[in-house]
């Protein structure tokens, strides 16, 4: 078992190292003409952007500033968006014609850009943070809902034939057996749902920017228009760390501590 | 031998992803082709009439006897412009003065060749207690612009700077967002004020009455619709190797321009189909803009830019914006 993480950790590290350098020799081969530094900048570059960007930040602002609007609008997206897809779901347990709507609901609206929406969220929630929020939640509650839905219909029937044997009510059903046998479903839909949440934030951000609570997004863009390609580059790797920092910080033990330790899983 | 074959598979993987991220665009089929960008709108106006004219094609036929073949791409944002002609795949583009003096001074190789529009900007409210900028400043309303660092965006800092107050007085109260998303937003009474260009602030205008709107004045008095809006860009490399072209250039656009102020009625039944209104909107706004060659306040406004932190480096001399061949300042 050790072995292989160790195996897993090294075979990672030199597919790092490997995109790095490709990246740094792209760079230094000039291959994008005149304008190369400024388009394709140099692995260094982007390190003393990175550095710059929390050092100074943006027009007065700290980095940091950017970081933690962006976290918390994506937190309160996050756990909204969570709580209806579990809600919901639930309710599908309970009721077969609310299952049947709601199967409806999540396979059209799981299609739809939250950005195609924007024209019709301004004139439902107006022209503040929780636009952002609603985006999230959109991004997040959709496949949520698909993984828990697909998990609970993944039950084999005679878990549920038991529960309901033993005399179990509704939500005694759902909390008992439904949820735990699902939770596999349950896991790798937390997984998918902080990637798009994070995405659709970041998205949402770069449409829609809020002076007064700027995001990571915005922050892109401003790099952006001011041709700062570097500060651009820095601030995905951001995006990026923070990225894999949830998921091998807090979704992997979680993980770890259910359905690997239950034998649900590899 | 395994350990070997992971990491010849991750050496290969990741020589894929980093070759796929941005291959060079494909070498310019010999001297006859231009990739030109622009952006949406009726400030674009004269490429549209030189796009269907084919002016470029026949002013450069006429010139060197040979063919050119243009290709037009619309996109959405200026810095996506300035990335296309650094990366050389885009050697013409034509985006709002803003990004256009970003881009001359943060080296993306190009300057302005030609002015294409102005356009008249304003800023609506939809709420009776602001009258004026002062009002603005002293309240925490927001404002909705194309975008932060845009034009509008200096536009309104330099109206600011003029009625006294600090340049960046209301930025904390900035929302980006493009033109008809704000006009939408002010409209159904979600943000307060938008500041906004042709035709959006027409129509706005127009709905002032049934949707209760006025005015913000102390925009136009500072960057009025015969100042420069839109500007041409041409990278160096087109200037410097290709003259008979970026001559071709200059004329099929100044051609244009001239077809839309003498024969306005004409151009806007060929304008209007992309712009999606009728030829009679299409000729009133059409004459509500301002179509010129010569720039106007240009390195004023890249001066002010500089002084105000919406551009690190200011330039010397007008030399730093534009060619020699561009008149106006």
């Amino acid at each position: 078992m050790k072995k292989e993480k160790l195996q897993s950790c090294f075979v990672q590290l030199v597919f790092v190292a490997a995109v790095a350098s490709v990246w740094e020799a792209t760079a230094r081969a000039h291959i994008f003409g005149a304008r190369s530094e400024l388009i394709f900048p140099t692995l260094e570059a982007i390190g003393s952007a990175f550095v710059k960007n929390f050092a100074s930040g943006y027009a007065g602002v700290s980095f940091w500033i950017y970081i933690l609007n962006s976290m918390k609008l994506l937190l309160l997206g996050l756990v909204l968006g969570i709580a209806g897809a579990v809600l919901f779901s639930g309710l599908s347990v309970a009721s077969r014609v609310f299952y049947y709507i709601y199967n409806l609901v999540v396979s059209v609206f799981d299609l739809i850009p939250g950005v195609a929406l924007l024209p019709v969220i301004i004139i439902l929630f107006g022209i503040r943070p929780s636009v952002i929020v609603f985006l999230v939640v959109h991004a997040v509650i959709w496949p949520m809902s698909r993984n828990i839905l697909d998990g609970f219909a993944a039950i084999p029937r005679i878990y549920v034939e038991a529960g309901k044997n033993i005399g179990l009510n509704q939500l005694e059903l759902l909390t008992g057996v439904y949820i735990p046998a699902a939770t596999s479903y349950l896991v790798s839909g937390l997984k998918v749902s902080w990637a798009r949440a994070w995405r659709g934030l970041i998205s949402a951000e770069m449409i829609f920017g809020i002076a007064s609570c700027p995001g990571i997004g915005l922050y892109i863009n401003q790099m952006r228009t001011n041709m700062k390609n570097a500060e651009m580059y820095a601030t995905l790797i951001v995006i990026v760390l923070i990225g894999v920092l949830v998921q091998y910080g807090i979704l992997e033990p979680i993980e770890t501590h259910t359905v690997k330790k239950w034998g649900m899983t590899k | 031998m395994r350990r070997k074959i992971s990491v010849t598979a991750a050496l290969t993987l990741a020589a894929v992803m980093v070759t796929a991220t941005g291959l060079p665009a494909a070498a310019e089929a010999a001297d006859t082709s231009v990739n030109l960008a622009f952006q949406y709108g009726l400030a674009y106006a004269p490429l549209t009439i030189a796009k269907e004219q084919k002016l470029i094609e026949q002013a450069y036929e006429e010139a060197t006897g040979k063919t050119v073949e243009v290709t037009w791409t619309q996109m959405s944002a200026g810095a996506d412009i300035n990335t296309g002609i650094a990366s050389g795949s885009v050697q013409v583009g034509f985006m709002g003065v803003g990004p256009a003096i970003t881009g001359c001074m943060s080296g993306v190789g190009y300057k302005i060749f030609m002015n294409l529009s102005g356009q008249e900007h304003g800023l609506m409210s939809n709420r009776e207690e602001l009258a004026t900028l002062e009002d603005l400043v002293n309240s925490d309303e927001q404002v909705a612009l194309v975008n932060i660092g845009s034009i509008q965006h200096i536009i309104l800092a330099k109206a600011l700077e003029h009625a006294g107050f600090d340049a960046h007085a209301l930025d904390a109260n900035l929302i980006a967002m493009k033109h008809p998303d704000g006009m939408t937003a002010l409209e159904s009474g979600n943000v307060a004020c938008h500041l906004t260009t042709n035709p959006y602030i027409y129509k706005e205008r127009e709905d002032m009455e049934a949707s209760g709107l006025h005015e913000i004045e102390g925009i136009s008095d500072v960057w009025s619709a015969d100042n420069s809006f839109i500007v041409g860009v041409c990278s160096a490399e087109l200037c410097e190797e290709d003259p008979a072209l970026y001559e071709a250039l200059c004329q099929a656009f100044a051609e244009a321009i001239a077809y839309i102020n003498e024969h306005g009625e004409e151009a806007a039944k060929i304008t209007c189909e992309f712009d999606g209104t009728t030829p009679e909107e299409e000729l009133q706004y059409l004459e509500a803009g301002t179509y010129a060659t010569e720039t106007s306040g240009v390195f004023e406004l890249a001066t002010f830019m500089a002084e105000h932190d919406f551009l690190d480096t200011a330039p010397e001399s007008f030399a730093d914006l534009a060619y020699e061949n561009v008149e106006g300042n």
